[in-house]
């Protein structure tokens, strides 16, 4: 069954902050609302400064999901997790849940207080009517429905940040990696080399 | 005078330090699973300003990125928030049908006073107009807060929308003003500084004196409330952006834990207030209400009250 997923690869993000830009402008993302952010480590330091652009995993098991108090979360067929933005009550316990910190609160309620949760549709919209001005103004472009892949993907320079179905992702990361020598493929990578210790 | 045991003493203490260890070992050995060890540290951490909860330094890229980007340790406290806010909404009603039962059981088992009054126009005046201000606002935030609050625990029931948002944003807005109410009360209704007396302030402190009882009741509403007002306060202050998510999210889900926690407890106190001024005595919640309370009343329920009011020359 396929399953959409972004891949970054640190050894071609450059810092340009083009996919967050991009994504922003294709939904119209109030300010203090980003959906994909870009994380630098060793900034200025030769040969060790890394970058990677994230956002919502779209997680096969969500824990967003698992904690929502009102279940707004669904996970469509295809794997792209969404959330119903007229059920949300903006508790934010999804933020505590996540572990890639991908929800997201304006500061639009009374009195400046949060509003509902706000993150990355893999640009595939939500409950509302498909390609509707409702859903528009909910959740974004919904790209999916067009064909398109989603916008950041598209947009990045260097094509670090890729996004498709998990199967296809993996073809280019095994290609990419086999080709610099890395044959890091044959290792477990990300968070299960994480929890197992490195 | 006879003189007590230190049982006698100490009963309200000691069985509600029980109580509450025997609850506590069953919760924490056999329910939570919270990694022990690293919260200890990162308390010790978050104290000294450091919240990001990287308590030993990278020990490879990917471990260095994943401190910067989602914050580290992700596995020590976030399940336990998922299973806390999962079981919350399926278990929390047995706790207060628990909490319930014990009062059921008290009634049952004391009765309900009743004073004898033969002169109701004899009244004593014992609360001034600002300690019924702080007290009905104290009983009137604690209703909304405790709807508003568990309206979030049990959004499953309501399916959320529009009206649990709006009573979710009222929590915090209503959470913030609490916190100088909650101050007040907890100095004005603090009974034991006997020092106070002797000045004219002292009418600002509520007359009469703690039973072990109640002082334990008046301490854990100190506690729990401090506990919920600087968790919800902080909560709400260190909401993190894009760039601040690292630093910051581990703090948050201590402290939400923190709330929950401190909800359920006060909640059991809450409801020995409501049984005290409603249930055990007749006549007490009108006097809230209008500030006097028949001397009779006060002779046969309370005489600590008016020995007080005497001393204080109000009487
Ligand atoms: C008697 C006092 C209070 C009670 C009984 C109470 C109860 C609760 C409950 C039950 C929840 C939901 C937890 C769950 O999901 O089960 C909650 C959440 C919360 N409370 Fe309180 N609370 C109290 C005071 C406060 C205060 C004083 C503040 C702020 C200064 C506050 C701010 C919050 C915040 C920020 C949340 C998280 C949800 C959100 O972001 O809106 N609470 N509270
Ligand atoms: S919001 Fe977080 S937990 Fe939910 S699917 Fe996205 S990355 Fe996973
Ligand atoms: S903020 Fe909204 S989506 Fe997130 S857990 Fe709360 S109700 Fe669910």
């Amino acid at each position: 069954m396929s399953r959409m997923k972004f891949y970054c690869d640190d050894y071609r993000c450059i810092d340009c902050n083009g996919c967050v830009v991009a994504c922003k402008e294709a939904h119209e993302i109030p300010v203090g609302v980003n959906r994909r952010r870009v994380i630098t480590i060793n900034e200025g330091i030769e040969g060790k400064q890394k970058s990677l652009s994230v956002a919502c995993m779209h997680c096969s098991d969500a824990p967003c999901q698992k904690v929502c108090p009102t279940d707004c979360f669904y996970i469509r067929t295809d794997g792209i997790v969404l959330h119903d933005k007229d059920k949300c009550i903006g508790c934010g316990y999804c933020l505590y849940a996540c572990p890639f910190g991908a929800p997201q609160f304006g500061h639009e309620g009374i009195f400046g207080v949060k509003g509902v949760m706000d993150k990355c549709t893999f640009c595939a919209g939500g409950p509302d009517e498909t390609l509707s001005e409702n859903e528009f103004e909910h959740y974004g472009q919904n790209r999916i429905a067009e064909g398109k892949i989603p916008m950041c993907a598209s947009m990045c320079s260097t094509k670090a940040l890729i996004a498709g179905d998990a199967s296809e992702v993996d073809k280019i990361y095994e290609y990419r990696t086999a080709k610099r020598g890395d044959n890091t493929s044959l290792k477990p990578y990300g968070w299960e080399a994480y929890n197992n210790g490195k | 005078m006879e003189s007590k045991t230190f049982w006698e003493c100490n009963k309200a203490y000691i069985l509600t330090a029980l109580g509450l260890g025997v609850v506590g070992f069953v919760f924490v050995g056999f329910l939570m699973i919270m990694d022990w060890g690293y919260l200890i540290q990162y308390t010790m951490h978050a104290l000294i300003g450091d919240t990001s909860g990287v308590l030993t330094a990278p020990a490879s890229e990917l471990e260095q990125m994943i401190n910067a980007a989602f914050g580290p340790a992700y596995n020590t406290v976030a399940p336990e928030i998922i299973r806390a806010s999962n079981e919350r909404q399926e278990y929390i009603w047995y706790v207060f049908f628990a909490e319930i039962m014990i009062f059921v059981f008290l009634y049952i088992k004391n009765g309900r006073v009743t004073p004898t009054i033969t002169r109701p126009n004899d009244t004593v005046q014992v609360l001034t107009s600002f300690q019924r201000a702080v007290i009905w606002l104290n009983i009137g935030m604690i209703s909304i807060l405790v709807l508003t609050g568990f309206n979030i625990t049990w959004g499953l029931r309501s399916e959320g929308g529009d009206i649990p948002r709006i009573l979710r944003e009222f929590h915090e807005l209503t959470g913030l003003a609490w916190i100088a109410v909650w101050l007040v009360f907890t100095v004005i209704a603090a009974k034991d500084m006997k020092g106070w007396r002797k000045n004219s302030t002292f009418r600002h402190f509520l007359p009469g004196s703690f039973k072990p009882s109640k002082r334990v009741i008046w301490f854990f509403y100190a506690a729990m409330g401090a506990a919920l007002c600087f968790s919800g306060a902080m909560i709400i202050t260190l909401h993190p952006s894009s760039l601040t998510h690292a630093d910051v999210i581990q703090f948050r889900r201590v402290l939400l834990y923190l709330h929950f926690g401190a909800s359920v407890l006060i909640m059991f106190f809450i409801l020995d207030f409501v049984y005290a001024s409603a249930v055990s005595v007749k006549g007490y919640l009108k006097g809230l209400w209008s500030g006097s309370y028949p001397r009779e009343y006060l002779e046969q329920v309370a005489p600590d009250v008016l020995d007080d009011l005497k001393k204080a020359g109000r009487q």
